[in-house]
């Protein structure tokens, strides 16, 4: 090594001052070993990587490092920048493998940096059309990591295969034609030996489903549709050919649970989002989460959060599946805050609904029917053509972004809005690759009059055990850490900590710039750092040396 | 909302709109960039048109009423547009995008005649201050305005006058006469939040009051009576307090009405020169 070194620095060898080699801030990460499937399932007790999405299969981003804790996380500081080269703005999570971390930029671009100096390995520049059928920006939120390989989705509906080692594009394969409405955003999720991925566009009348590729060929293995086929169960709860434009978009990523062998997925809004008048019926399986088998992609159960939908109250929420303690008695439950303003806990077994309750401002239901969990609604909330005040708004009481769970504290937490908007209905045809919404939805206030906060609520109960308000209207994920610890961000670009058992303020650091993605945690050589995304910068934090 | 309810009816009309759309987009050259000159969809119904494609398509990230969203980032479009002045800059930022940013081309078989009738949309959003007729007289406003209306004493225009209240110097771009002079009877009815009032107990226990310049998760940000400005981190404050009111006066009454029409033409006269079209 000292030698390599010499030759490059040329003269500087010849001052023995600088042929100590801890003279210099040489960076050596190592080259990381191969992704198994093992190592996923097991990813929780590998806290120095970040190897998904989620952080682990349950998706609780809960991390065991705690070098970084509630007595010095006020000492944090910046390590390194990254500058994402084209402006939008980022929602990415990296990933950390070994040392080297991946993350996405817009439109659907990754880039390889060794996660100690934010420096570049390599990039990859998706080719794209420029005519994209896209909702809501140019977004992607990450990769996968199976063997050697990395998996994205791209804008134009595609999902691509990228050599970990030196960005090279292994395959590309067309999940659908983005030309009728079709995009992606999430990452996927690495299920055994397949890439399980989901589909963007309920608002361009597409037909949701969940789709499962092989990771060596691009090859697809299996596609569950969310919307039920005619002869199928459930296509009945779609009034007349409604299905087939009904939306229902799998745009995040899901979970797993090995003992249980399940996937679990959650559904987007029934399209058009907000005229159901040309879609009668509970419209089976919107704003729902579906259980799929492992291997094969069948639909075991499915719990539906809002039949008929007609406030685009996507159940795009990523499922956290915890085991807790109810009655005395341990159950596998899935926790899940949804965009209609009401927290669930249910019986991942078999989608049996637990409780619930609502975590933010709601007008448009009075309750949960306590043996069901369906909405009991409030007549005469659903949008006109004068427009209705309803609660939540369309962005809802929580959206796509990541809630995080901590097994230290048993606690589940959520950034939550409470706001208000009026909701209009407009008649529409279905036209393939125009948008398809029938209508839409106004604010009377100014946002800062809105309340927003970041809420722990108790799965065992269902009841805010603490909030911590905030700026409306924060769209930044939640991570927790084995050191007491809540990190998230703000709209107003604060990056921060809270005690995670109390809600109190333990760090913050303003970045300048909106936080629309969620932090992830890792180590490098014993050192915790914890990063996170700030408009279009990537920052990575750590203690001082 | 100006849409009928009568969906039987407008599908009809609407199917035969369409077919003189089609005819009509078959006659221009497709995707010219329109030097000739002008729109020739700006009827009403062009503009209806214009405005139900633009529900459909645009306001998610220009607002359902094209003012604009902060979740998306589109900006507000019914006032001075950003990156065109005339109906020709409009279309070819409808059809050709803007670079770099998340404003994309509508898709290429969308015919000129629907990026025409979106123009008349926007257009009609607006409207030619020329052509607006005032009770008022614009110069006795301006006496007005520095003299017994003492309004310099809390706001600039063009540079001169007070900091207590909003700069006034474009004030007539985003306003119609009719929202200048409910400003004036009735200050309270839409407050800017940057023109709340803050009431803040500081760290050294003195309590300061003054304009809300800045508030985030964090921290306040506060000009006081005195114009001096402040900053205070939330968690060192020992309390404060938002007043979502104004603080000007009404001049209901305090005015005659003739002196408030005078005030409105020349606030509503206050605006950079408007670019010929």
């Amino acid at each position: 090594m000292k030698r390599i070194i010499c030759t490059v620095l040329g003269l500087a060898c010849l001052n023995p001052l600088f042929a100590q080699e801890d003279q210099f801030s040489t960076v050596i990460t190592p080259a990381f070993s191969p992704i198994t499937w093992e190592r996923l399932v097991d990813a929780r007790n590998e806290p120095n990587n970040w190897l998904m999405y989620s952080g682990t299969l349950d998706s609780q981003r809960y991390s065991l490092l705690d070098q970084i804790n509630t007595d010095n996380v006020d000492q944090l500081e910046m390590k390194w920048a990254y500058q994402i080269p084209v402006i939008d703005r980022a929602e990415t999570v990296p990933l950390v493998v070994d040392g080297i971390m991946f993350i996405t930029e817009a439109p659907s671009n990754v880039v390889a940096v060794d996660a100690r100096t934010g420096r570049e390995y390599w990039r990859y520049d998706h080719e794209m059309p420029d005519d994209l059928r896209i909702c809501c920006g140019r977004n992607n939120r990450g990769v996968a990591i199976l063997g050697e390989t990395l998996f994205m989705s791209t804008l134009d509906a595609h999902l691509v295969a990228i050599d970990a080692r030196t960005g090279n594009l292994l395959w590309d394969v067309e999940v659908a034609p983005y030309d009728s409405g079709y995009s992606k955003t999430a990452a996927p999720l690495i299920v055994k030996d397949k890439v399980v991925t989901g589909i963007a566009g309920g608002e361009f009348g597409i037909r949701g489903f969940i789709d499962a590729y092989d990771p060596a060929t691009g090859e697809l293995e299996w596609r569950q549709y969310v919307i039920p086929g005619p002869g199928e169960f459930g296509n009945d709860t779609w009034s007349d050919d409604s299905w087939k434009t009904g939306g229902a978009a799998t745009w995040i990523t899901g979970s797993y649970d090995p003992e249980l062998n399940q996937i679990y997925w959650g559904t987007g809004n029934p399209g058009p989002d907000w005229n159901g008048d040309v879609r009668l019926g509970d419209n089976l399986y919107s704003d729902s989460v579906v259980a799929l088998d492992g291997d094969t992609g069948e639909l075991e159960w499915y719990f539906q959060f809002t039949p008929h939908d007609v406030h685009d109250y996507d159940s795009i929420q990523i499922p956290i599946l915890a085991d807790i303690e109810i009655d005395g008695e341990e159950v596998p439950a899935m926790l899940w805050a949804n965009r209609n303003g009401f927290f669930y806990t249910l019986d991942r077994r078999n989608g049996q609904f637990l409780f619930g309750k609502p975590f933010a401002s709601v007008t448009w239901a009075e309750g949960l029917d306590p043996v069901t969990g369906a909405p009991i609604r409030v007549p005469g909330m659903a949008p006109t053509y004068e427009g209705i005040m309803v609660s939540p708004p369309i962005v809802g009481a929580t959206n796509w972004y990541s809630p995080g769970y901590s097994q230290d504290t048993g606690l589940f937490y959520v950034t939550s809005f409470d706001g208000e908007q009026e909701f209009f209905k407009r008649d529409e045809d279905y036209e393939e690759g125009e948008r398809f919404t029938g209508g839409g939805g106004r604010y009377t206030q100014p946002m800062d009059a809105f309340h927003s906060a970041i809420r722990a609520i108790d799965p065992t109960t269902a009841e805010i055990e603490w909030e911590f308000p905030i700026m409306p209207r924060s769209s930044a994920g939640i991570t927790t850490t084995a050191g007491g610890l809540v990190f998230t961000g703000s709209a107003d670009g604060y990056f921060f900590a809270l005690d995670a058992e109390t809600g109190r303020e333990l760090w913050n650091i303003s970045l300048g710039r909106r936080v629309h993605a969620a932090p992830m945690t890792f180590s490098i050589d014993g050192e915790q750092y914890v990063t996170i995304a700030s408009g279009n910068v990537v920052y990575t934090f750590g203690l001082d040396d | 909302m100006k849409v009928s309810s009568i969906p039987s009816l407008r599908s009809k009309l609407l199917a035969t709109l369409s077919a003189f759309v089609i005819a009509g987009a078959m006659q221009l050259t497709p995707h010219s960039t329109a030097e000739d000159a002008g729109n020739l969809y700006n009827t009403a119904v062009d503009i209806r048109m214009g405005e139900r494609y633009f529900e459909r398509q645009c306001s998610r990230c220009h607002g359902f009423d094209a003012t604009g969203n902060d979740e998306a980032g589109g900006p507000n479009l019914t006032g001075r547009l950003r990156n065109a002045s005339t109906d020709v800059g409009i279309f070819n930022v409808i059809r050709n995008g803007v670079q770099g940013t998340a404003m994309l081309p509508v898709a290429p078989d969308v015919p000129d005649a629907t990026v025409w009738q979106l123009v008349a949309y926007i257009d009609s959003l607006r409207y030619d201050p020329s052509s607006v007729v005032l009770d008022g007289d614009a110069d006795r406003g301006a006496s007005l305005f520095t003299g017994k209306g003492d309004c310099t004493s809390c706001h600039m225009v063009n540079g001169a006058g007070g900091r207590m209240g909003p700069d006034l110097s474009r004030i007539g771009e985003d306003n119609t006469p009719e929202d200048l002079l409910i400003a004036m009877t009735n200050p309270h009815e839409e407050v800017a939040p940057r023109w709340w009032t803050v009431r803040v107990t500081g760290p050294d226990g003195e309590q300061r009051e003054g304009f809300r310049m800045g508030e985030d998760s964090f921290a306040l940000r506060i000009m006081d009576q005195d114009e001096n400005l402040w900053s205070f981190r939330k968690s060192q404050v020992q309390n404060y307090q938002r007043v979502e009111a104004s603080t000007m006066p009404s001049y209901e009454g305090e005015l005659s009405d003739s002196e408030l029409d005078d005030l409105v033409a020349y606030l509503f006269s206050l605006r950079r020169e408007v670019l010929s079209q």
